[in-house]
């Protein structure tokens, strides 16, 4: 039984000039932080419903409704919680919450252009086989997670799931069983190449060779202001599902494919650029050497077996805050053993917030 | 004929170059594969210029122009403006114009005698359009969507417009533009069509995702297959000599 109230519902339908939504850039997402470390009174609850997606495979995983409602005690005339309404004053900070609903589903082939774009600088610009590494993730329906807005129960049209945005994708790849696939086989060369420490390009060309049955690459990447409630699902329905397949799979090959030894992630970072003499007036949020797109790579390093770092090349749009740093790129190895651990500390350090 | 092109990683080829019957726009930084394939197609016949607009590579969807005359928005600096007049033909009028909807090709589709445009486009705008370019002005939408140089791109031969375009509406568009259009999509199903693909009376350009269906029908209806039989009988004929007399 479907407890989800409707996710729209217009009390108003009066026109109003419409409010410049800066959602999804970088900026907006370090407005939005500084913002929430200033207001009070916000507090998230977490509704978690047992909830089938309109695709015709259910997945195991429970759908998140990530809700924040705060309901802002000046607005009184709009208090439909639908519409973004961002003052153009500025003075006052305060932003209406609008309710999003996220789905988790199957990849499936119609995801390809979204999927494509979370994933369009994966490999910095390297020309190489992006279809065909989308093409991959896309058909191991298995293993990965697609997140996309989620109308599609009410309306019950099948038709219009193609056309939804897709806001974060997440998979692991066996290394060993598509390498003869040209990307995979791209994406090993680039990271040998990428890396610098000779020590280092040892064990990752041993992993990357010898033991690539073993090994998952974990491919993880969303819109960067996402709402942060959706990782620790995210990664709980790839975790599980991985061990699932151990089970599941229709084949003992197959089944043994997702017995990962570790995982390789590949992701970028804020590094801080070298520090001038003469000591700059630096904003209190501009303070730590590395800055962490997102917040489970910070854990995933400190529980990395080893980890390198690589200069990106391509042109980079970097937010006002963080003029002091530098984009790079950042390759992790994490051991299978570790992942209880990252799955009990993303969950308490996304908590509080 | 049609090409399969990419631009570094993206397949949104139309995003970062702009072709015309008289000169051919590519974005700088593309790899030379971007440039050379252009250049092999193109060459002998018409100029290709590497620029910028207001120092970005998304031209494609800035500026909007056909072989008589190229439309630029305000944010286009001087000095791109000075280059894009010398390394044009003389008889293609640059013009640079003071509209707040600043990207052009987004908001207006044309070919060398009829234009669409985005429905809130300034009247003084719609007459620059008419004069610069020569062409007969629709205010449109396609599909329900207003940015009418992103969801459709036509030639003098035919036109692909977004794939959820009505039939009713098909024709209609069909009867105001003169060419035969279709309903499709490029890049493995994407529906912003001008994005993923170029063309013009003789060649096309689309991203490489596109599938062969896709290539096809853009093949077809924009009647790039010259190696049709029907076409030596029909219009070929009267170049050919059958007989000595």
């Amino acid at each position: 039984m479907n407890h989800r109230r409707p996710s729209k519902r217009r009390r108003h339908s009066r026109l109003q000039r419409p409010q410049p939504f800066l959602g999804f850039s970088p900026f907006a997402r370090s407005l939005f932080l500084t913002s929430s470390c200033s207001s009070s009174n916000r507090h998230s609850r977490d509704r978690s419903l047992s909830h089938l997606p309109s695709e015709s495979n259910p997945k195991h995983a429970v759908c998140k409704h990530p809700t924040p409602t705060k309901r802002p005690s000046s607005v009184s005339d709009d208090d439909e919680d639908n519409e973004v309404n961002e003052k153009e004053s500025g003075a006052e900070q305060e932003m209406e919450i609008i309710q999003a609903d996220f789905g988790f589903f199957d990849p499936k082939p119609g995801d390809f252009g979204g999927v494509k774009l979370l994933l369009q600088n994966y490999l910095d610009n390297k020309p190489w086989d992006l279809s065909g590494f989308v093409d991959l993730i896309l058909e191991q329906t298995t293993v990965g997670t697609v997140v996309k807005s989620d109308g599609g129960d009410d309306q019950g049209d099948e038709e219009n799931d193609d056309e939804d945005d897709v806001y974060a994708v997440i998979s692991a790849l066996n290394l060993g069983r598509y390498a003869e696939h040209e990307c995979i086989h791209e994406l090993k060369k680039f990271l040998l190449e990428a890396c610098g420490d000779e020590n280092v390009k040892k064990k990752l060309r041993t992993l990357l060779e010898k033991q690539a049955n073993e090994v998952g690459l974990l491919v993880s990447q969303r819109f960067v202001n996402c709402p942060h409630q959706l990782v620790p699902p995210l990664y709980d329905a790839l975790f599980d599902e991985v061990s699932w397949a151990t089970e599941d799979e229709p084949t003992q090959e197959l089944r043994d494919s997702f017995r990962f030894k570790c995982y390789l992630l590949v992701t970028r970072i804020y590094m801080r650029k070298k520090v001038d003499q003469q000591k700059t007036v630096t904003s209190p949020d501009c303070n730590e050497a590395v800055v962490y797109i997102k917040a489970e790579d910070e854990i995933f390093q400190e529980l990395s077996s080893f980890s390198f770092t690589f200069r990106l090349h391509n042109e980079q749009l970097v937010p006002y805050e963080l003029r002091n740093y530098n984009l790079i790129g950042l390759v992790m190895v994490v051991k299978a053993e570790a992942v209880p651990k990252f799955r009990e500390r993303l969950k308490s350090l996304l908590a509080e917030s | 004929m049609a090409t399969r092109i990419q631009f570094e990683n993206s397949c949104d080829v139309g995003v970062f170059s702009k072709l015309t019957n008289a000169y051919c726009l590519v974005a700088i930084g593309g790899s030379e594969s971007f440039y050379s394939a252009f250049e092999a197609e193109l060459a002998d016949v018409i100029p290709v210029v590497k620029t910028s607009i207001g120092g970005t590579r998304i031209i494609g969807r800035l500026c909007a122009g056909n072989k008589n005359g190229l439309l630029l928005p305000h944010t286009t600096t001087d000095q791109e403006l000075q280059h894009l007049r010398n390394s044009l033909p003389d008889q293609v009028v640059v013009q640079r114009i003071d509209e707040r909807l600043s990207a052009l090709g987004n908001c207006i589709a044309c070919n060398d005698h009829v234009a669409l445009t985005h429905t809130d486009l300034d009247k003084e705008t719609e007459e620059v359009i008419a004069d610069v370019l020569g062409v007969e002005i629709f205010r449109q939408t396609i599909a329900g969507n207003i940015l009418v140089g992103s969801n459709c791109t036509f030639s003098n031969r035919g036109g692909l417009v977004h794939p959820y375009t009505s039939i009713q509406e098909l024709d209609e568009l069909s009867t105001l533009l003169q060419v035969p259009l279709v309903a499709g999509t490029v890049n493995r199903g994407s529906e912003v069509i001008a994005a993923g693909m170029i063309v013009n009376d003789w060649t096309a350009f689309c991203g490489a995702d596109t599938t062969a269906t896709e290539l096809s029908v853009i093949e077809s209806v924009f009647k790039l297959r010259e190696a049709q039989p029907s076409a030596i009988v029909d219009e070929m004929r009267k170049s050919l000599i059958d007989t000595y007399v």
